[in-house]
């Protein structure tokens, strides 16, 4: 059988108003009925891509052809009309509706005013549920669902809609391993009823599991395609990131030293009293980075955050150089040495309205350095330091009276860093410390994390990204519900056996 | 300090300055749509209504004297849309600054007495909207409007009851002769020194301190002045409290400083309605304190104008509300200088 | 107190509950789709003076009634075109159209009717009342409690309600949709101020038969703070308007007794709803996108 293509994108250029250029020239065909691999790294251009494709973004420039026939999409429901849905890495759910309300929304039948029929919807519901053999609670509001639920309603609520292409942008980074079997799964099934999936990642197993091709993507340029069968990791690795090897860091042995930070038997709820983290201890040697892997909201943020001194723990305690600052502020901590990297960039580590130099000295402005006298800044000496900063840390800013929105996101994230490390820290916390930061920025950020770690500071590190993990981390726990499932050195264990812990699965059975 | 005055202005923002006379623009052009649509002649209005507020000295001491209770209670909002809340308690204060005056003077003849109890007083009325808003969550806007009724009607009562003027029962006793604020001339007093001091105090205290540092930073970004070591919670406590303080203040000068009865007059009608006006002000002076100096001056001058615009053209004094309230809208559109740039390109081409 | 007195101020209660009802239901609604005002105080004034006067040219009370909801339509309007469209901010907006509302109505009494703060209305521009030993009554209670339960039901039982709901919890769901989010909010904001603006003109063609500078009293704020206490439901601001409408009827009741200063007796619902809301909000939870501008990336 000839292959037909269903979708041609051809030399979509994507320039921000900014003057970014995202996309420079992409041609990208989607055959009917197969399952295509978007590979790339963060920010590669693979999400703006299929934005477009999906009619949020326009294209600066470029066509769009289904089917053959060229189309202009001026919003999502224009591409949904035309067969495409597309289910984003943050689920677009009404979290107070249930499933079914969230699914029919804007095809509710019958006119406006009139009683929705809820009966009939459910029994439609339950027969596509039926045919595709899957199964979502229909009754409970979405945000009381477990994420691998919600976006199962994300799944059914395209295919409500009768779409043809089905785009998931970085599916599985929110799911557990027997999670993604599941996934997996449902989309197999779906090629066999015909549709078409486009699987948008830059993890190099799952695509070659997966797919049938994939298009490769840097830096906003497509860099070739390949046949999934002919591929093999090392050949897909080279083409995403354009040299041999993956980020390598340099990495002495070093012998660890006193603890610097111990957590006992802490126990932490999340934000809607849920046992966010259940009991755990552990502790963050000198010298040593401590690493925290698992798949994202099983208790990360709370634990951080309750170290750090931005939420009170329910139990537990915390020492600090054998000082106890279970419950304290993160005034205090920063005086007894302590640094944090929060995960949270935009919204926690920055104030994007103030400048560099307001930014610079968050934390810090009570420092008897930046005080002309008690309780007056000396803004002559911030600004010294926040000049000192960019110098130091070479990061390219239009000046230090600039609001901190002006600055790149990789940029953005190396201020944070170089604050953190001016505080003079014994304990740096650094949470998901490279998310959404450029290569360069990357390996900048992780390099100076060893540099620290070399110089006899104590690291915790918490990332989602588990390469990271991995490479930088003298010790790891990986954490499943609130619980540490092993604590390992990562070299003495493999891939699969981390896999098997963050899907909840502990260390002693895995051995067994 | 000598690179200060540029660093104030960089504070101000230029752009948002011209949109505020765009504002103000339209805010005459509809005010005199207003004026004919009623039968009066808006140009006559306009002129005698600058002609009051300008044409004479006894005029510009007007504009000055009317300029200092709203510059204060100005500051009041501004300090509070800076910490991110909507704090429209300054009318509130501002009653309980002047009832305060009256009751507190006539203890102790003393005018710093009598200005200290009136900022005492404004501050403890702002701090149930603080104390409801920090630890009930209870929306600002919503609790000091409710304040400030309660303290009319409270402030109501001690006028025609225990601080009502026995030979004149329908005004309060008066501020003693001591403990009044020194005349400059004019029938203005050194008031508008003490506002125009307060607002610098603000500029400083905002811009150049610790506290003033993490209100704004709680203000824009509530989780990271959290994560900064600061608390978002004291800073909005603090500009409920240094707010009301400022009112509290605007309303102790306003009865101690103005003749000829130094007394609060019939159904509280020389102490009503500066808080809200103080919030347009505080709006059109983009809620910074050398703007809202400006703009106090600009609409103490539209005030000062009213007396000879009703004597000469007989247009009731509530015309200059109308305009206010119209700038005030107008500055609420977003972009206003962007969007008629765009406009006035379409209509040239 | 004998059982005559208490039908009474239930009747009072009644007939004080239209506006903050009305308001509140309104309110509600442009909240559940995400749009701000706390410019209701000036819609209500504002539409208690234009009511007047157009039942006053066309000597029926019902147009008046029509002219309040056109005031109220055309400030929806405005505050639904600043945010929404514009995407400004929603609480400034309301702060001029209540700044212009202090304006517009003293100045318009004194141009229009040549009378300083107030004016009375001529008996054929006041809608009539079903008289009772007890009291009065006007229709308007009826129209509120069914404008109330409809609203309720159109906002969780239809096509309609469900997109109003789902562009104030998650636009960007909506949007994905093919839901025409500035569409929903613009028109649910003007229909919220629409129902303050019939709630404004009852008080002055129906309910007090006068017009005064300060007539709204607070009550748009009240109303807000009943849709805060109500969840943001409908059927609830009934039963919660009807409360605050009570203790308005209440200091309305008591006053010319003497027991107490007069003044306090008019802060009783002030008090009250100070109380009620620092008891209630906490547990309230509001629309998630409620106040915020929604802008396409």
């Amino acid at each position: 059988m000839e292959k037909q293509p269903i979708i041609e994108m051809k030399g979509i250029v994507k320039v921000y108003p900014d003057g970014t250029k995202a996309l420079k020239g992409v041609d990208l065909t989607v055959y009917q009925g197969e399952i295509l691999g978007l590979l790339g790294e963060n920010g590669a251009g693979k999400t703006t891509l299929m934005k477009i494709l999906f009619g949020m973004l326009h294209p600066t420039s470029g066509r769009i052809l289904i089917r053959g026939k060229e189309v202009q999409f001026r919003s999502p429901s224009d591409a949904i009309t035309h067969g495409i849905g597309m289910v984003h890495q943050h689920f677009t759910l009404v979290e107070v509706f249930d499933a079914l309300h969230n699914i029919i929304l804007g095809m509710e039948g019958h006119g406006l005013f009139s009683r929705i029929d809820v009966k009939k919807a459910r029994e439609k519901l339950q027969k596509l549920m039926n045919d595709l053999n899957f199964q979502v609670p229909l009754d409970v509001p979405v945000e009381d669902l477990p994420v691998g639920v919600q976006q199962r309603i994300e799944i059914l609520k395209m295919l409500f809609r009768d779409i043809d292409v089905l785009i998931l942008d970085e599916p599985t980074a929110v799911l557990t391993p027997i999670e993604v079997e599941e996934l997996f799964r449902v989309l197999r099934h779906l090629k066999e009823e015909g549709k078409t999936i486009i699987f948008i990642s830059h993890k190099l197993n799952e695509v070659i599991e997966l797919t049938d091709r994939v298009t490769v993507i840097r830096k906003g340029e497509v860099i070739g395609t390949v046949e999934t069968k002919t591929a093999t990791p090392q050949l897909l690795a080279r083409m995403m990131v354009g040299r041999d090897v993956v980020l390598r860091i340099e990495k002495p042995p070093k012998e660890a030293g006193e603890p610097i930070l111990k957590v006992e038997n802490l126990s932490v709820k999340g934000d809607r009293g849920e046992k966010a983290v259940k009991s755990l201890s552990f502790e963050v040697r000198a010298g040593e980075i401590f690493g925290i892997a698992g798949v994202e909201g099983n208790g990360q943020t709370e634990l951080i955050e309750a170290i750090t001194g931005l939420r009170k723990p329910e139990n537990g305690r915390v020492y600090l150089n054998n000082v106890d600052i279970t419950g304290k502020g993160p005034r205090e901590l920063y005086g007894l040495g302590m640094a944090h990297i929060p995960e949270d960039r935009t919204h926690m580590g920055l104030i994007l309205e103030m400048t560099v130099t307001e930014n610079a000295l968050l934390g810090l402005q009570w420092k008897r350095d930046f005080q002309r006298w008690s309780g007056v800044i000396n803004w002559r000496r911030a600004r010294g330091h926040a000049k000192s900063l960019i110098e130091e840390f070479d990061i390219s800013a239009p000046g230090t009276e600039a609001p901190v929105k002006s600055l790149s996101g990789g940029n953005q994230q190396k201020l944070i860093v170089a604050r953190e490390v001016s505080k003079a820290p014994v304990l740096i916390v650094a949470a998901q410390p490279t998310r959404g930061v450029d290569v360069a920025s990357t390996e900048y950020i992780r390099n100076y994390l060893v540099k620290l770690r070399n110089e006899g500071k104590a690291v915790l590190l918490v990332s989602a990204d588990l390469d990271e993990v991995v490479q930088l981390s003298d010790r790891m726990g990986i954490i499943y519900e609130g619980e540490f499932m092993g604590v390992v050195k990562p070299e003495e264990v493999s891939t699969e056996e981390i896999g098997m812990m963050m899907g909840g699965i502990r260390y002693e059975e895995i051995r067994k | 300090m000598k690179k200060s005055g540029s660093e104030i202005l960089e504070s101000l923002n230029i752009k948002a300055l011209i949109e505020s006379l765009i504002a103000i623009f339209i805010g005459f052009l509809i005010g005199a749509i207003v004026l004919g649509a009623f039968g009066y002649d808006p140009l006559s209005a306009y002129y005698w209504l600058f002609q009051g507020a300008l044409g004479s000295t006894y005029g510009i001491a007007s504009t000055l004297r009317y300029a200092t209770p709203i510059m204060l209670t100005a500051l009041t909002f501004a300090l509070g849309t800076r910490t991110g809340i909507f704090n429209i308690g300054a009318e509130g204060s501002f009653y309980f600054g002047a009832i305060a005056a009256v009751i507190f003077t006539n203890i102790w003849a003393n005018m710093w007495f009598g200005l200290a109890m009136g900022m005492l007083l404004g501050a403890l009325w702002a701090l149930p909207a603080a104390a409801l808003k920090v630890y009930r969550g209870v929306h600002e806007v919503i609790s000091t409007i409710m304040l400030n009724w309660i303290g009319w009607f409270f402030v109501l009562w001690l006028i025609v009851g225990p601080y009502a003027n026995p030979n004149d029962p329908n005004k309060t006793i008066r501020i003693p002769i001591e403990a009044r604020l020194p005349n400059i001339g004019y029938g203005l007093s050194i008031a508008i020194i003490i506002a125009v001091i307060a607002a610098a105090l603000t500029y400083f205290l905002l811009w150049h301190t610790t506290l003033g540092f993490s209100m704004r930073a709680s203000g824009m970004n509530p989780k990271a002045a959290r994560y900064g070591g600061m608390s978002p919670k004291k800073a909005v406590m603090w500009s409920f409290i240094l707010g009301g303080l400022l009112s509290g203040l605007g309303g102790a000068m306003k009865i101690m400083g103005e003749g000829p009865t130094y007394a609060i007059s019939q159904g509280g009608a020389n102490i009503y309605g500066f808080g809200f006006d103080g919030i347009g002000v505080s709006l059109v002076g983009r809620n910074h304190p050398l703007g809202i100096i400006l703009a106090a001056l600009f609409f103490g001058m539209l005030r000062a104008g009213t007396a000879l615009m009703q004597a000469e053209a007989q247009v009731p004094l509530e015309i200059i509300k109308v305009i206010q309230g119209i700038i005030v809208i107008t500055v609420a559109i977003p972009g206003l200088y962007d969007l008629i740039k765009k406009v006035a390109r379409r209509g040239a081409a | 107190m004998d059982l005559g007195a208490i039908i009474s101020i239930l009747f009072m209660s009644l007939m004080a509950m239209v506006p903050i009802v009305l308001t509140s239901v309104g309110a509600a609604w442009s909240e559940r789709a995400g749009v701000v005002s706390i410019g209701y105080e000036g819609v209500l004034l504002m539409s208690a003076f234009f009511g007047a006067i157009f039942a006053e040219l066309t000597g029926h009370a019902t147009i008046g009634l029509l002219g309040g909801i056109l005031v109220g339509i055309l400030l929806g309007m405005l505050h639904g075109a600043i945010t929404v469209y514009l995407k400004g901010d929603h609480v400034i907006p309301g702060i001029g159209i209540n700044l212009l509302a202090l304006g517009v109505v003293p100045f318009g009494i004194l141009a229009y009717w040549g009378t300083a703060g107030q004016h009375q209305l001529p008996l054929n521009a006041q809608m009539w009342h079903i008289s009772t030993q007890y009291g009065e009554l006007s229709p308007m209670v009826g129209v509120t409690i069914v404008i109330a339960v409809v609203t309720w039901w159109v906002l969780f039982k239809t096509p309609l309600g469900l997109r109003v709901r789902s562009v104030g919890e998650n636009p960007e769901a909506a949007d994905a949709l093919g839901i025409n989010v500035e569409k929903y909010r613009f028109w649910s904001t003007v229909y919220g101020h629409a129902l303050a603006g019939l709630g404004g003109a009852y008080m002055s063609v129906d309910w007090l038969g006068l017009v005064h500078k300060t007539m709204s009293g607070g009550r748009g704020f009240i109303a807000l703070a009943n849709m805060v206490f109500s969840g943001w439901n409908p059927l609830v601001s009934l039963i919660g308007g009807w409360l605050f409408g009570f203790f308005d009827a209440l200091a309305s009741w008591l006053a010319p007794k003497h027991i107490i200063p007069g003044q306090f007796i008019l802060m009783l619902p002030y008090i009250m709803t100070l109380i009620i809301v620092a008891g209630i909000i906490g547990k309230a939870r509001p629309p998630k996108w409620d106040g915020r501008p929604y802008k396409r990336e």
